[in-house]
């Protein structure tokens, strides 16, 4: 029973985390139309300098909030240098077929990311660094009874259930969400109802940027920082966007608690080298039975 | 037929030219020319797959894979020859392919490119989980074996490194041959169809499921003869088809130019030289360890997204372009 409730709580806050992961994907890719395969780069180098500030003792929570506004500049920086101009150059021949203008940015921030790291690696020797927890990562009691979860799990699983909350809010009760979901639903003919689609979508990457750092944050503690300590981070985030379904924001959630979930009971079930099969099986039986995620909706024929 | 002969000819060519490129050169640049010729066909299963038909893998790192483990396999449990098995292994990856070709036919974009990354990153459990198969993390060690002595008797004393470049030169030459056969053939035009627009192409009678799975098919048989020739530098293992190759592929497809066999042998050439080269400009410089350990990867990231962002036809396009406004000129 204990173990099964440990599985259980790893695997929630596990997969609380995956859904920041999925949400910052989700809101670029509804944005841009591209999946930012840089995002957890720029988490990795924004948690690289908020491990610098705490080792020069200032307090965790300023390092958080430097490390919240480095995300979203690296976001915002990556749409106004590389995604803007890719965009301008639509008459180009190989971007005129649909399929390649969905490929090449995705090229693109497979190459940001490459930079990224090598740059961490550059400027701060590629060293893996502890990283700090804001609070106790052992094991909790209550009375005398070991409790099947730490203070950092419901530190983590309270801190995102709000973020995820207020994000909804966000989106769905005001201004600037309804302008960001209408750009998402088509641009032209929100830019002619006089909304300054840019800027939304550069609000956009800021947002994913910004979430993808408290992301990093929250798993830095466990995996420590390195130019890749997050790539598996990110592989799992976009597994579970595309086991949800891309353009459903609370499906890619969903999907990020399912594979916590199964991640956790397969680690401690069975063994942890079999975690990326059990992905991979998931992945393949949805994509097989449901190719555009589990909560789609119906896509319309074209033919 | 006129156009098989004229690319059989380009392929004759091409081989002469970097025979003869091969014996000129010290035997470490005789080893990163195999490399460049055996990551040619890899980046060519790209261009076939991505520049062609417009999808998007990011696991081709593992059909190399599946195509290396194949010949390791053949050569030796079955104790087959080198120059069957390499052929040989190509029947495995289609295979493979062909199974990931159904799934992707359903898929568009970021679905197809999720399916295959999570493939690539899933490889070196399966190579776990066949431990007494496949030899879980340490893998199978192949090699190219001795020259055969009628070789040497007219070569001279030559280098694993040369033999290496000797195995891979024909392949390589083949897989020009049929790329080149490939990009100008009444399929790929069904190809380009889906690619730029898959209603129409519907339309007009295509079957876009069975075009896509096809595509995925030949594209990697590609892979599978790269896999099994990469293997053969001596390893074959979780460790050489880290998901970097797949990435590093991408990379010199992009470079060179995604849609072209031209480019991708330009590409495959930067991907294999690029490190070398920056070590010869920033020799004088003498930088720090940690700045000399991870200025390739800068550069090449660097390079990839100018490509993208300045001329995503990549270089081949670009020396085409410059061409034909000299001869305009004239």
């Amino acid at each position: 029973m204990q173990t099964f409730l440990t599985a259980l709580f790893t695997g929630t806050s596990h997969g609380a985390i995956y859904a920041l992961v999925a949400l910052g994907l989700v809101l670029v890719w509804r944005g841009a139309g591209l999946i930012n395969f840089a995002q957890m780069g720029q988490a990795m180098f924004s948690a690289y300098i908020a491990s610098t500030i705490i080792n020069h003792h200032i307090n965790y929570w300023w390092a958080f909030i430097v490390a919240i506004i480095a995300g979203g500049a690296l976001g915002g920086a990556i749409d106004v240098l590389v995604i803007r101009p890719l965009k301008k150059k639509s008459g180009s021949s190989i971007l005129s077929s649909p399929s390649m203008r969905d490929a090449i940015p995705v090229i693109a921030s497979l190459g940001i990311l490459g930079i990224l790291q090598s740059a961490a690696g550059m400027i701060w020797a590629g060293e893996e660094r502890g990283f700090p927890a804001p609070v106790s990562t052992l094991g909790l009691s209550i009375g005398k009874r070991a409790m099947p979860f730490t203070r950092f799990d419901i530190f983590v699983i309270v801190l995102i259930w709000l973020i995820l909350i207020a994000t909804t809010l966000l989106l769905n009760k005001t201004s600037v969400g309804l302008a960001m979901r209408a750009s998402a639903l088509n641009m032209e003919v929100a830019r002619l109802s006089g909304i300054r689609t840019r800027s939304i979508r550069t609000l956009g990457w800021i947002l994913s940027g910004s979430l993808a750092s408290v992301a990093g944050l929250m798993v830095a503690p466990a995996t420590n920082v390195s130019p890749n300590s997050l790539d598996l981070l990110m592989i799992i985030g976009f597994t579970a966007c595309v086991i949800g379904g891309l353009n459903s924001l609370w499906g890619s959630v969903t999907g990020a608690f399912i594979l916590g979930l199964t991640i956790s009971f397969i680690n401690i079930y069975d063994a942890p080298g079999d975690v990326f099969l059990g992905i991979f099986a998931i992945l393949i039986a949805v994509m097989i039975f449901r190719p555009s995620g589990l909560f789609a909706k119906g896509k319309a024929r074209n033919v | 037929m006129f156009k098989i002969r004229r690319n059989a000819s380009i392929a004759i060519a091409f081989f002469v030219f970097v025979f003869a490129i091969g014996t000129f050169v010290g035997p470490y640049n005789q080893g990163q020319i195999a490399v460049a010729l055996t990551l040619f066909i890899g980046v060519l299963s790209i261009n076939i797959l991505t520049g062609l038909s417009g999808q998007l893998s990011l696991g081709q790192g593992a059909l190399m894979a599946v195509g290396g483990y194949g010949c390791a396999l053949m050569m030796i449990n079955a104790h087959l020859s080198m120059w069957l098995a390499i052929p040989l292994s190509l029947i495995a990856s289609a295979l493979v392919g062909l199974l990931l070709g159904l799934v992707a036919a359903k898929l568009s974009g970021p679905y197809l490119a999720g399916t295959t990354l999570v493939l690539a990153l899933a490889m070196p459990t399966v190579a776990n989980k066949f431990d007494s198969i496949l030899g879980g993390d340490t893998g199978l060690s192949i090699d190219t074996g001795m020259p055969p002595t009628w070789l040497s008797k007219v070569m001279g004393d030559i280098a694993i490194e040369q033999w290496n470049l000797y195995v891979s030169l024909p392949f390589a030459a083949l897989a020009l041959f049929f790329a080149a056969n490939l990009f100008t053939s009444q399929s790929s035009r069904r190809w380009r169809a889906v690619r730029d627009h898959e209603s129409a192409a519907a339309l007009v009678g295509i079957n876009v499921e069975r075009t896509k799975i096809s595509v995925f098919v030949i594209s990697s048989a590609f892979a599978g003869v790269a896999g099994a020739l990469y293997g053969l530098r001596g390893l074959v293992g979780p460790s050489v088809f880290a998901i970097s190759l797949s990435l590093s592929l991408l990379t010199g497809s992009i470079l060179g130019g995604l849609r072209s066999i031209a480019g991708a042998g330009l590409g495959s050439v930067i991907i294999v030289f690029l490190p070398d080269w920056i070590g010869k400009v920033i020799h004088p410089f003498s930088l720090s360890d940690q700045v000399t350990n991870y200025l390739p990867a800068f550069v090449s990231g660097l390079l990839l997204v100018l490509t993208v962002v300045v001329n995503p036809s990549g270089l081949a396009a670009l020396f085409a372009k410059i061409f034909r406004f000299s001869r305009v000129k004239r």
